[in-house]
């Protein structure tokens, strides 16, 4: 079943992600036109096939546990938009209803 | 010059490392106003630390083995204090806090960093239009595409700027700009060179690699490049060969080398498929034998395949950018509000495409369906190459189906361009290392690329066996002429 605009807005909601009006349509072509393609991959014989089991000759060894230098704390702060302190700042994450069912839990 | 000359002469003294890198700098400035190669040019810092080798040199020190070489690494891989924009206005003003782990690779062998150079947004294009400051051009055409999304690093090493730069390739980032700028691009093993430090796309598929003008150079890059890294969980820690070894070859007798017989159907432009016969004809008086392979399902389940995973790991790295701790920040009411206008600003059209598909196939009902189909898929593509493998120490192909195209001719149809990696993505799939090469140049003067596939770790067979093509090609020649750095 082809992706319709609520499905845009559905996704686009879990990822966070602002879409306008005007990005919806071309959105929509070219996510149903991934899926379709992707039938191919359904007509596939994949019986048997373990999704997890990939073979991984690459394995890394496994390191010390041990304390390396880092930089410092300054030097990742002083990359944040909004900091205050020690802390990064971010609007209000609870809004007034929330609030309101804060207080009746108290 | 080429790098491991350039880096002979400094060792030498016969040249300085501040001579070179100003010989370098002069001829970015005289072309890159047209090619746009570099996003952020490094020249400053670039003097100071070839006089430091310069240094090294007077007081017989050993600079290392790439001693004064100057380099230009793509602007995902992070340097310290350095503004690393990933080709995103997410970024824009990012100064990483640490180097990536090939940068200090790099520096520590003695080579110059340059600059950064330009690519698709978080490495998500084809063509290097999908930056998000200003598009890159073709050196040999600059009405058509580099390539990408490491299109300004293979166009710098295309124009002669620098000997040798870094990609990176999660489907095709090296290989299809090294085809389309007629220069050498090598795609390693999954594993062989650290990721640490370069800004994440798709993790199980990124790998960083080496653009140049010759082998020598290639195989000296991957000496200093491919080293265990204990920053990066999927760091091999087999013991790397001396790629230089694999050189100097009287003959390539006793090599197999595989074709696909199903890829003898697919579409390609024909200049292609006479430079894979040329290639090929080399080859075989090289005393290289040919076998047929087969990858029955490989082209056809492996752009799809891909076009699921990829967006998918990347919905999922890109979750980061979240306006609070660094990057681009919107004005925002509430802290929703701050997560969908700043990765709604932050983000282009082909990054929010990917982590919308992404964000599909893994949302709950759908990653059945699609993710873990896709996963089967890529397992059963390994295999084929793998079976492929048993019979053949390495694959000859295509690197891509058409020539470079012009600059606009795929932006509204974003599948076309996804085509464009139809021949390099399942390599990527499978872990494998590809090494795209210059075979000559069409009729209007545009470079055609093919391809090498070896097994794991089989990177000292490509190597061989581009030199023996280089014997007889010759190296690839500079744009707007001369050899130059």
């Amino acid at each position: 079943m082809p992706i319709g605009k609520d499905e845009i807005l559905r996704i686009a909601n879990l990822a966070r992600l602002f879409v306008s009006e005007e990005e919806i349509g071309p959105l929509q072509r070219h996510l149903n036109g991934i899926l379709e393609h992707f039938e191919r991959l359904k007509e596939l014989d994949l019986e048997g096939i373990d999704p997890f089991a990939f073979e991984c000759d690459t394995a890394g060894s496994s390191r010390q546990d041990a304390v390396s230098v880092w930089p410092g704390r300054e030097d990742v702060l002083a990359q944040a938009p909004n900091r205050e302190g020690d802390f990064f700042r971010v609007p209000r994450i609870l809004d007034e209803s929330d609030e309101v069912h804060l207080d009746e839990c108290r | 010059m080429n790098a491991a000359e350039m880096a002979k002469a400094v060792r030498e003294a016969k040249i300085s490392a501040v001579e070179i890198a100003e010989g370098a700098i002069g001829r970015i400035r005289l072309i890159d106003s047209d090619v746009r190669a570099l996003l952020t040019p490094l020249f400053e810092r670039a003097l100071e630390k070839a006089e430091e080798i310069d240094r090294k040199i007077e007081l017989k020190q050993d600079p290392g083995p790439l001693a004064g070489v100057p380099v230009i690494v793509k602007d995902n891989l992070c340097m310290r204090g350095q503004v690393t924009t990933c080709g995103s206005r997410m970024l824009e003003n990012w100064r990483p806090p640490y180097d990536a782990s090939v940068v200090r690779f790099l520096e520590e062998a003695g080579a110059v960093i340059l600059g950064k150079a330009n690519m698709d947004e978080f490495a998500m294009g084809s063509s290097t239009e999908n930056s998000a400051f200003f598009p890159t051009a073709n050196p040999w055409d600059l009405e058509r595409v580099p390539g990408g999304s490491s299109g300004g690093s293979a166009a710098a090493v295309a124009c002669g700027y620098v000997p040798l730069a870094l990609g990176s390739d999660t489907g095709g980032s090296i290989r299809q700009p090294a085809a389309f700028c007629g220069v050498y691009g090598l795609k390693p093993t999954y594993g062989l060179v650290s990721r640490f430090g370069l800004v994440a796309f798709a993790s199980s598929l990124d790998q960083v690699g080496p653009f140049a003008r010759s082998v020598e150079d290639l195989a000296l890059a991957m000496n200093v490049l491919s080293k265990p890294d204990p920053a990066d969980a999927t760091s091999s820690w087999t013991t790397r060969p001396d790629y230089a070894a694999f050189l100097g070859r009287e003959n390539l007798k006793g090599m197999k080398v595989g074709l696909v017989s199903e890829f003898e159907d697919y579409p390609v432009q024909s200049e292609i498929t006479e430079a894979l016969a040329r290639v090929e004809s080399i080859l075989r008086e090289a005393g290289a034998e040919f076998v047929p392979v087969s990858l029955p399902t490989t082209i056809e389940a492996g752009l799809p395949c891909y076009y699921i995973l990829a967006p998918a790991e990347a919905s999922s790295n890109l979750a980061r950018y979240d306006g609070v701790r660094y990057g681009l920040s919107a004005e925002a009411e509430s802290l929703m509000d701050l997560y969908m206008k700043t990765r709604g600003l932050g983000f282009g059209p082909e990054v929010k495409r990917r982590i919308l598909t992404g964000t599909y196939v893994l949302s709950s009902g759908y990653y059945d369906a699609y993710y873990l189909v896709a996963q089967k898929a890529r397992i059963r593509i390994s295999r084929e190459f793998r079976s492929a493998f048993e019979g053949a120490d390495m694959i000859l192909m295509p690197t891509t189906p058409t020539l470079p195209f012009r600059k606009g001719e795929h932006q509204d149809d974003p599948i076309q361009m996804y085509l464009s990696d139809v021949f390099t993505l399942p390599v990527n799939l499978a872990g494998l290392p590809g090494l795209s090469l210059n075979a000559g140049y069409s009729k209007s003067g545009l470079p055609v690329g093919v391809q090498f596939v070896g097994p794991k770790w089989g990177e000292g067979t490509l190597l061989a066996a581009a030199e023996a093509v280089e014997r007889v090609l010759g190296k690839p020649t500079c744009a707007f002429g001369g050899e130059k750095a």
